[in-house]
């Protein structure tokens, strides 16, 4: 079974491209520690186009975060912005990558979004 | 809040609220504090000399960053027998230092105990008007050799308050203290510097590497001259006016505020002291405002409004795709999600006026490089407007917040519990929808037809947007028409009755167009008319509707900023008199404020109390209220952009006497307006 953070990162690599990312230019590496061993997730953006690795290399911004975490984040169910602002996900270099990626991250699975009446037909 | 004893300092989100000796004892009435990104960082900061408190003989807030008090030992009865003088100095640039000196006027010699206590309760800023009884995380304090910590940890959350003195001080847990001889004359002093800290867990700060303007007292002062020597020059033969309008650049300065991850980009933040952070509305009309003074301030606006529009669905902090952000905080309430803002989506007015001020950056600045830039983030929020803001699915910007526990139930600009409603007093159900968004609406597609035509090469769109304009305002006229008192309703209830309330909101509609010609002056006639004018503007409800009161926050107040756009509305329909019967209003009782409009003031008769009387828990500076001034000035000029060049067509009423405003930045470079007062508001009134 593939866990939801490896489905994140395979989607974002397959995708090539997310519009959302259209003006961000830079690498991000997420270091998932989990007490001696971490994993990293190299993302290399440039404008909009999208490449995902696993190299450890040095990037822009740095992001530390625990694996469960993550995995909450990659399924929409923990808010990145908020697990910064907690110090739970800690942020080295140039922020600004961090807010926008957070932006491709889903919403909670359980948010409906605006619900339309139907009673109300249009006259 | 908004006492007018408290003295206000700040430099972008970092500010200190302290009494007018410059003490902090925060207390659930008397919010004071030292704040830095939405939390409270000191609660307690007294000064004692020989164990005794401290009195004000004067005290000088001398920039927006800087304050002076002058202090003597013991009560006011007392002053002349002062032997001792105090004097406090302090600025708030990226950390809060502070310098004392003291000053021995005796004859003899003194030995002194000198004290500051020193506490914090680490408050969120949602919490500080709270009795805080249960604070999840530890509060803990220790006293070092050379510096006192204060800090607050709750998980990974950790926020400290850092002390240190430049004078060899004795530290405990609840303050620290010198031994100090001061000879006949002699003097003492220490430089207190007060760091704030945001630590993550591998002991970096949050806020690391963003810097504004520079945060030394120098840079700050640099800063604000060059800003002041970069907008345009006011000369008037009134000096209040003069006084004003500096008055506002000064508070735009110091209301420029750079939220965390964004580079350092400013924007204005909504007002102080709550309401240091950014707002996606109040950013843009106070934006708008401003743009012949200040445009610069509507390009990184609209890029940190649009870096952060919503892209998914969110309930809890009201996400869309498309929609723009309504509030961000920075607090621990919002980290451990008790509160939505982060950042918090739930306005209506915000995506429209988004596209809206984009266009008319473009009028002014030529800047078709940003139109360009943004045509997806507008072409989203416009798709915003029809696909997720329709929850009738009858044409029209609709709300009905989803966050049930914490998001906001009127998500319009009159924000209150009880803003909108019937006119015979009750309150409708939801969702609802709100006159002056349909007219933003309506505005934003007809300007976004203009930018699609012109700059983004799809003529098709704008023909498109032209037509759902066209069909919006028809809709418009018909529904929210109200035949029986010939203006528009407040609003529409899900069933499509009208709130047929008389509200300031009508004077939005002129200002976004959508009115038909033949019923302006009805509206323009109740907007100067008994029931909504006062003598000095608007009010937010009229004067006999069921919830009408002088002092009811939107069931009417006068909102300066309201009354701005109300004033640049009746300009658009050729209502120039009118414009300037409330812009001249709004700009006397400006001077009753020393040129700094508060947020609202009471609704009271003009000629009953002769003077603005100010609402209690007013926020002041507030940015659109201190951006009211320059769209006053811009609607009496008349100054419009018009194919590339400044229009100046200004009316202006006798008593304005003559006005120049030199260096008038834009497309065409700089350029002067000249006008004189010739309009007679008296025999307007006939």
């Amino acid at each position: 079974m593939v866990d939801a953070t490896t489905r994140f990162f395979e989607d974002l690599d397959r995708r090539g491209y997310e519009p959302v990312l259209a003006k961000t230019s830079g690498t991000l590496r997420f270091d998932l520690h989990e007490g001696a061993q971490t994993t990293h997730w190299l993302v290399e953006i440039d404008r909009g186009k999208v490449r995902v690795s696993q190299e450890d290399r040095e990037a822009d911004t740095v992001v530390g975060i625990s694996p469960a975490l993550f995995e909450e984040m990659a399924a929409g169910r923990e808010h990145g912005v908020a697990a910064v602002l907690r110090g739970d996900m800690t942020v080295t270099g140039d922020a600004r990558l961090v807010v926008q990626i957070e932006r491709i991250f889903p919403g909670p699975p359980d948010s409906k979004g605006p619900r339309r009446l139907f009673h109300a037909e249009v006259h | 809040m908004g006492q007018s004893n408290t003295i206000r300092i700040l430099d972008g989100n970092t500010f200190v609220v302290s009494e007018d000796t410059g003490d902090i004892e925060a207390t659930p009435s008397e919010p004071t504090g030292l704040f830095s990104i939405d939390t409270r960082f000191l609660s307690r900061w007294v000064l004692t000399v020989n164990g005794e408190r401290l009195n004000a003989l004067s005290y000088d807030d001398l920039q927006y960053y800087e304050a002076r008090f002058f202090l003597v030992p013991g009560m006011a009865t007392h002053y002349v027998d002062a032997k001792l003088s105090i004097i406090r100095e302090r600025t708030v640039g990226g950390s809060f230092r502070e310098q004392v000196t003291i000053l021995n006027h005796d004859e003899k010699p003194v030995d002194l105990e000198i004290r500051m206590d020193a506490g914090s309760d680490f408050a969120d800023l949602f919490q500080v008007k709270d009795e805080i009884l249960n604070k999840k995380g530890e509060i803990y304090a220790e006293a070092e050799s050379d510096r006192l910590r204060l800090g607050y940890r709750r998980g990974s959350f950790v926020r400290e308050t850092v002390i240190s003195s430049s004078e060899s001080a004795r530290y405990d847990r609840n303050g620290f203290a010198y031994s100090v001889h001061l000879e006949p004359n002699e003097q003492w002093e220490t430089r207190i510097d007060v760091q704030t800290h945001a630590i993550g867990p591998g002991g970096r700060d949050l806020r690391m590497g963003l810097r504004v303007h520079g945060t030394e007292r120098l840079a700050l002062q640099h800063d604000l001259e060059e800003w002041i020597a970069k907008a345009p020059k006011l000369n008037s033969e009134h000096e209040e006016l003069a006084t004003t309008y500096r008055r506002s650049l000064v508070d735009l300065a110091a209301l420029r505020f750079s939220p965390l991850s964004l580079g350092g980009q400013t924007l204005p933040a909504a007002g102080l002291p709550w309401f240091m952070t950014m707002f996606g509305r109040d950013s843009i009309l106070t934006c708008l405002q401003v743009l012949p003074f200040a445009p610069e301030m509507s390009k990184t606006t609209l890029r940190i409004l649009a870096s952060l529009q919503g892209t998914r669905f969110d309930d809890f902090r009201e996400e869309d795709p498309g929609r723009i952000l309504h509030e961000m905080r920075y607090g621990e309430t919002a980290a451990f999600e008790e509160q939505p803002h982060s950042p918090y989506y739930g306005s209506v007015d915000a995506t429209p006026l988004f596209v809206i001020l984009l266009d008319e950056y473009e009028k002014w600045s030529g800047d078709v490089d940003l139109v360009r830039e943004l045509e997806q983030e507008c072409r989203a929020a416009l798709k915003w407007i029809d696909n997720y803001a329709d929850l009738v699915g009858n044409g029209y910007i609709w709300y009905e917040r989803r966050n049930t526990d914490t998001g906001l139930e009127n998500q319009c600009w009159k924000d209150s519990w009880d803003s909108i409603s019937y006119s015979d007093g009750t309150l409708p159900p939801f969702p609802r929808a709100t006159c002056e968004v349909q007219g933003y609406a309506y505005d934003a597609k007809v300007r976004a037809a203009r930018m699609a035509r012109e700059f983004w090469g799809d003529p098709a769109y704008a023909d498109l947007l032209e037509r759902e304009a066209t069909q919006l305002k028809e809709r418009f006229n018909r529904d929210w028409w109200v035949e029986d008192g010939e203006y528009y309703a407040l609003a529409l209830d899900p069933d499509g009755r009208q709130c047929a309330t008389l509200s300031s909101n009508v004077g939005h509609l002129l200002w976004s167009g959508i009115v038909d010609h033949d019923r302006a002056e009805k509206i323009a006639h109740h907007l100067v008319g008994p029931r909504l004018f006062t003598g000095w503007g608007v009010r937010t409800l009229a004067e006999g509707e069921i919830r009408y009161n002088p002092i009811g926050y939107h069931n009417g107040t006068i909102w300066p900023f309201d009354n701005s756009f109300i004033a640049w509305g009746l300009r658009r329909y050729g209502f120039t008199e009118e414009a300037a019967t409330i812009a001249s209003g709004i700009l006397d009782a400006a001077t009753y404020f020393h040129g700094r409009l508060p947020e609202a003031f009471g609704g009271y008769p003009r000629e009953q109390t002769k003077f603005p009387v100010e609402y209690p828990t007013a926020c002041s500076p507030q940015a659109w209220s201190t951006g009211t001034p320059l769209l006053l000035l811009r609607t009496m000029l008349g100054l419009e952009p018009h194919e590339g060049h400044l229009a100046v067509e200004p009316v202006l009423p006798v008593g304005m006497g003559r006005i120049e405003v030199l260096d008038i930045p834009g497309r065409w470079g700089r350029v002067d307006a000249f006008a004189r007062g010739r309009l007679d508001l008296h025999s307007l009134a006939d």
